[in-house]
């Protein structure tokens, strides 16, 4: 069987286990968009506060995935719940260390001029500076789903959604016709929509920068 | 800012705080896991696959892979993006970097799942082919960016003191951009030990097959040791990558 008959016989299984996956790493995206950013929010004028939550953070994306799905399938179980916890933690590493670098890149005489016209605290940090640091966070959440995509299809080891399941099914069935077929579709199927995710991190980008700062 | 992989923090500070830190606290949490791991009544299974020979043949597998994967990913990225830098080999830069960001959005496993399919073969040369391939993009990136982010003006003024095109790119171009190609070796690194925990779906060996053995037989302690001696295997090479980082640097650049 030809890569295409199978595509062509097995579509609605293949297009169920791609639509699982993008959404599986878009909703952990945006968990860790909530959370990065707020412990961004809370460190970020502290540098002692800075280092400790980059630090930490990038010591997590250091751990491999596997070895991460290890430690939670004993406390978790297995399937949906570890999939997101570990999917969640990776994606914190770039979404804090962009929303720091993006509210560090706030200039004071900005915040300043906020307060003087009689801004609240968190007038300035909803209204100026969270919107000023806005495309920096985007990269950050840009570059986590990049990664999540990939590590998403680690995650049907532990019975996770997505891809990783057509994959590891070519892997069991080695030898058979559609081995080649199935581990080809999966890679191949994840490959096309990080691309697809990621013109829509361009397309989100131009709508959601303000007007005063769009390029 | 680069929308790609890197688990480099950013920031100075966390970096010193991770030089500092990070080997004490996994040294203390590996020696833990181990004590309570072999402290415990272990039945057979437990017994085969929790001992010194077993634990330390696996672990240099794991290692020799991450090694040699490190050594071809160098030997191929840092001439290959050098190459690329060179002024007749320009035009072909962006498409050999965009051909390489596609090949980094690919899942690992699926690489490796690939290649095994393809060859029919397994063994070490079969798991660390994908995972170097994997592990090529950050050296490769890091080695042009780091070039082409040498000043002009230094180029124009070692030639003006009469240096040759090759002396120019070995004692300016190159000292100034190993910043970066260590970064990108760190990045590197971190990527091929985590790829290395899944070369036992194709035989390949390494600390996964712990990992695997307890996960399939239900021995969460046979999981738990695996799990945390990958981890702590890891965050001691991104620790040796750091410090490689802050000690190998150009002295003039630190």
């Amino acid at each position: 069987m030809s890569l295409w008959d199978y595509v062509g016989s097995r579509w609605q299984q293949l297009l169920l286990d791609s639509w699982m996956h993008v959404s599986a790493v878009v909703q952990c995206t945006i968990v860790a968009t909530a959370l990065g950013v707020l412990l961004g929010v809370a460190v970020y004028r502290s540098p002692l506060g800075s280092a400790l939550a980059t630090a930490l953070t990038s010591a997590i994306l250091t751990i491999p995935s596997f070895a991460l799905l290890g430690l939670l399938i004993p406390v978790l179980g297995l399937g949906v719940r570890p999939t997101v916890t570990a999917l969640v933690l990776y994606a914190l590493l770039p979404i804090v260390r962009n929303t720091i670098v993006g509210l560090s890149g706030v200039s004071p005489s900005v915040v300043d001029a906020a307060r003087g016209i009689g801004m609240s605290r968190f007038g300035v940090l909803s209204r100026v500076e969270l919107r000023l640091a806005w495309p920096a966070i985007l990269v950050g959440m840009r570059v986590s789903t990049q990664m999540l995509m990939g590590i998403a299809a680690i995650a049907a080891y532990a019975k996770g959604p997505g891809l990783g399941n057509v994959i590891f099914s070519g892997l069991s069935r080695v030898g058979s016709a559609n081995a080649v077929n199935m581990a080809l579709a999966g890679t191949v199927g994840v490959v096309v929509l990080a691309l697809v995710l990621d013109g829509c991190y361009v397309l989100l980008g131009r709508l959601t920068t303000s007007r005063g700062i769009r390029g | 800012m680069t929308a790609t992989f890197s688990a480099d923090s950013g920031s100075r500070r966390a970096e010193r705080l991770r030089l500092l830190a990070q080997p004490i606290v996994v040294l203390v949490v590996l020696a833990g896991v181990l004590v309570w791991a072999f402290s415990r009544d272990l039945d057979d299974i437990e017994k085969r696959n929790l001992n010194a020979s077993t634990i330390l043949d696996l672990t240099w597998q794991h290692v020799k892979l991450t090694i040699t994967v490190a050594v071809i990913v160098v030997l191929v990225a840092v001439p290959l993006g050098v190459l690329l830098t060179r002024r007749w080999a320009r035009p072909a830069a962006p498409i050999v970097l965009a051909v390489a960001n596609i090949g980094q959005a690919a899942p690992s496993v699926g690489l490796l799942v690939l290649f095994f399919l393809f060859t029919g073969h397994i063994g070490f040369w079969i798991a660390v082919l994908p995972t170097a391939l994997y592990a090529l993009l950050p050296v490769l990136r890091n080695t042009m960016v780091g070039i082409s982010q040498v000043e002009p003006t230094l180029i124009e003024a070692g030639r003006g003191i009469g240096m040759s095109a090759t002396a120019v790119l070995r004692r300016i171009e190159f000292p100034l951009a190993v910043p970066y190609i260590l970064a990108g070796l760190r990045t590197a690194l971190v990527l091929a030990v985590g790829t290395a925990t899944l070369v036992f779906l194709i035989s390949g060996g390494g600390l996964g097959v712990l990992i695997d053995t307890g996960y399939k037989l239900n021995r969460p302690t046979i999981l738990v040791v695996g799990a945390v001696l990958t981890a702590s295997l890891a965050l001691l090479i991104d620790w040796l990558g750091g410090l490689a980082e802050a000690l190998l640097g150009p002295r003039g650049l630190r």
